[in-house]
């Protein structure tokens, strides 16, 4: 207090210059949040309150009112669930089998996982096409093989727009729980161990909760991409499984609807924001 | 049980890691209420032979018994040992209150009972008021005092205690030192602790077992160690000394007589005419003058280093051979740099070891 007091005179034009530093460094990425993300999403809403005869919120209730609408809210919030609870399962303990692997196995996995991030979505998904259709290479294999007499259908159904849904998104559930587990030293479940605990009351006691930072990550992250997929469910099950996704694009696209569309996306928004918060909180808590 | 009888035996104990033997047939008494340091260079063996006591290392032959029971293949978590590790590995989810509760509560204790011992157990290490912190809000000192309060909660048959204080600044880790030895003996606990450091073991142990390449090379009390060392690597590691090397001329009755480059030597030992040794001696055994009946050398003093309470001076004695004496303040006159003196020692304090078994 007193050495604050003293030495204020000379320390304040620091101080300043330090946070006009730092205003400086934030400046560029404020503008185009505000810009390119703030702004539009804001004439979203507005949108979303207009129709052809002025402001109303019709909008929203046709779509929360109706039983067909709500059913696609479903679908999306289906997708999103199954999508990101079979993505946990699988990268949970990937990510433990990663960072255990040493040397050139630890490379060649890291690749397996990054590499496909650099494909478009659109390719994945139509590579999952050609390998689930009727005359695809799996029924064909299958019937070679004689397993089956005819072709199983696979594309069109739900399993296969979740598989291709989890596979397409898996890295984005694996990448933060590694990087999490990656850094968890080993001496923790020691230390667990040596104070009693078993190692099943080791990893939920110690593993899961120290790991949970992760998880909400890959969660968060999973859910709100794969709960607003479009390609995905476009090409893996199409008309059949309407999604809050493909409803806006046939808002816009289509039916020329800029206002229900826009309802579409804030609902879709909302959901994808509460999920959001909710996993920042989660990660928060104590305990 | 009684005081003397064996708490923890460590019986013909190896360990190797590819090639290299880690552990080799190591054998290990400890009574209970017994506070032992493993002393020893990184490498020598000592965390694994810590490890192999809490159970995290699986040894390759031999037994560990601990309270009367064969634990050689029984899992960390039923071992009831407690563990405090270098880096201390406390919970970062949990509170300090947590943490210290953490080994009652997996063993299903009632939580009155966990309250009262959590109190208990931080109370002794002077933490009480901040049980409720995180620990990412405690300093060094107090994040080892937690862990420390950690594994003594649990009542564990023997604490293992791996580099517990080199993460702590000088000053502070001194103060532990004391500071954990009066806890411990207070709490009657059984104690092992991991060290490269030689102040720590003399200060906290009341045995010090010297390990060396997988090997105990010396088990024995802090002040025997330091003063009749079995080892030419038990004297190195374990304080100062002047070291001379040269061959046995004759042999008597654990006495010889050793021609050196610096004059003839005699020295406690039992070694054949002809052996090559190296005749050792500690530098406060070393005056300045020559008197009968003991050993003598002189040189020109190359060095002075003043030290507080003594002053330690190297002296180059010619031939590559160097003495090194501490005076105390009380000891008259401190030469200076360049001065041509004769230093002497007992025959009685001074020593020979093989040569080949130099480290």
């Amino acid at each position: 207090m007193t050495e604050a007091a003293l030495s204020a005179p000379v320390a304040a034009p620091a101080v300043d210059r330090e946070r006009l530093t730092a205003v400086g460094f934030v400046l560029p990425s404020f503008v185009i949040i505000a810009g390119v993300f703030a702004l539009p999403l804001m004439l979203l809403l507005g949108v979303s309150f207009v129709d052809a005869n002025g402001l109303t919120i019709a909008n929203y209730k046709r779509l929360l009112g109706t039983p067909y609408y709500l059913w696609v809210i479903w679908n999306s919030l289906r997708l999103g669930l199954l999508t990101t609870i079979i993505a946990f399962l699988i990268s949970y303990p990937a990510a433990f089998a990663l960072a255990r692997a040493r040397g050139p196995l630890r490379s060649v996995l890291l690749a397996t996982l990054f590499l496909p991030l650099a494909a478009s979505v659109i390719v994945k998904a139509f590579a999952w096409t050609i390998l689930l259709r009727s005359d695809g290479i799996v029924n064909e294999t299958l019937m070679a093989l004689g397993i089956i007499e005819d072709p199983i259908r696979m594309i069109f159904t739900e399993t296969a727009l979740i598989v291709g849904a989890v596979n397409i998104f898996l890295p984005f559930m694996i990448l933060p729980i590694y990087a999490i587990v990656a850094q968890l030293d080993s001496r923790y479940a020691e230390a667990a161990a040596t104070l009693g605990a078993s190692p099943v009351v080791t990893f939920f006691r110690v593993i899961l909760p120290l790991t949970l930072p992760g998880i909400i990550a890959g969660v968060a992250l999973v859910f709100s991409l794969s709960v607003s997929a479009y390609v995905v469910p476009t090409l893996l099950i199409g008309e059949k499984y309407p999604t809050l996704a493909t409803t806006i694009a046939k808002a816009y696209l289509l039916a020329r609807e800029p206002g229900f569309g826009a309802a579409a996306g804030v609902v879709l928004l909302a959901i994808a924001i509460a999920v959001v918060a909710l996993s920042a909180r989660l990660s928060r808590e104590p305990k | 049980m009684s005081e003397s009888s064996p708490h923890l035996v460590v019986r013909g104990v190896s360990k190797r890691y590819g090639p290299t033997t880690v552990l080799d047939h190591i054998d290990l008494t400890i009574r209970r209420g017994e506070l032992v340091t493993l002393l020893g260079p990184s490498g020598c063996g000592k965390t694994t032979l810590l490890r192999a006591i809490a159970g995290l290392a699986q040894p390759d032959t031999g037994k560990v018994e601990l309270a009367g029971r064969d634990i050689t293949h029984v899992p960390p978590h039923k071992r009831n040992v407690g563990v405090v590790f270098q880096s201390y590995a406390l919970f970062p989810h949990l509170t300090v209150a947590g943490n210290v509760a953490f080994g009652l509560k997996v063993r299903g204790m009632a939580r009155r009972e966990i309250d009262v011992a959590v109190d208990r157990a931080l109370s002794l290490v002077k933490l009480g008021h901040l049980a409720s912190r995180r620990i990412s809000a405690l300093s060094g000192g107090q994040q080892q005092r937690v862990a420390l309060a950690r594994a003594i909660a649990v009542e564990p048959d023997v604490l293992l205690f791996d580099e517990a204080l080199s993460a702590l600044d000088r000053k502070l880790r001194e103060e532990m030192q004391v500071e954990l030895r009066r806890l411990l003996q207070e709490v009657k606990a059984t104690a092992i602790f991991v060290t490269h450091d030689q102040d720590e073991a003399l200060t906290m142990s009341d045995r010090v077992a010297v390990m060396n390449k997988g090997r105990i090379e010396q088990l024995a009390e802090p002040r025997e160690l330091y003063l009749r060392p079995a080892s030419l690597f038990a004297l190195n590691f374990v304080g100062l000394s002047t070291r001379i090397s040269g061959t046995v001329l004759s042999a008597d009755n654990g006495k010889v007589d050793v021609e050196t480059k610096v004059g003839r030597l005699s020295a406690l030992g039992n070694f054949q005419a002809g052996s090559p040794v190296i005749v050792a001696a500690r530098p406060e055994q070393l005056r300045i003058g020559g008197e009968d009946e003991t050993n003598s050398a002189s040189g020109r003093v190359r060095s002075v280093v003043f030290q507080g309470s003594r002053t330690l001076v190297e002296v180059d004695a010619g031939a590559g051979e160097s003495l090194l004496a501490e005076l105390s303040g009380r000891d008259g006159a401190i030469p200076g740099v360049h001065d041509e003196i004769r230093l002497s020692w007992p025959v009685a304090e001074t020593f020979a070891f093989p040569m080949e078994a130099q480290a």
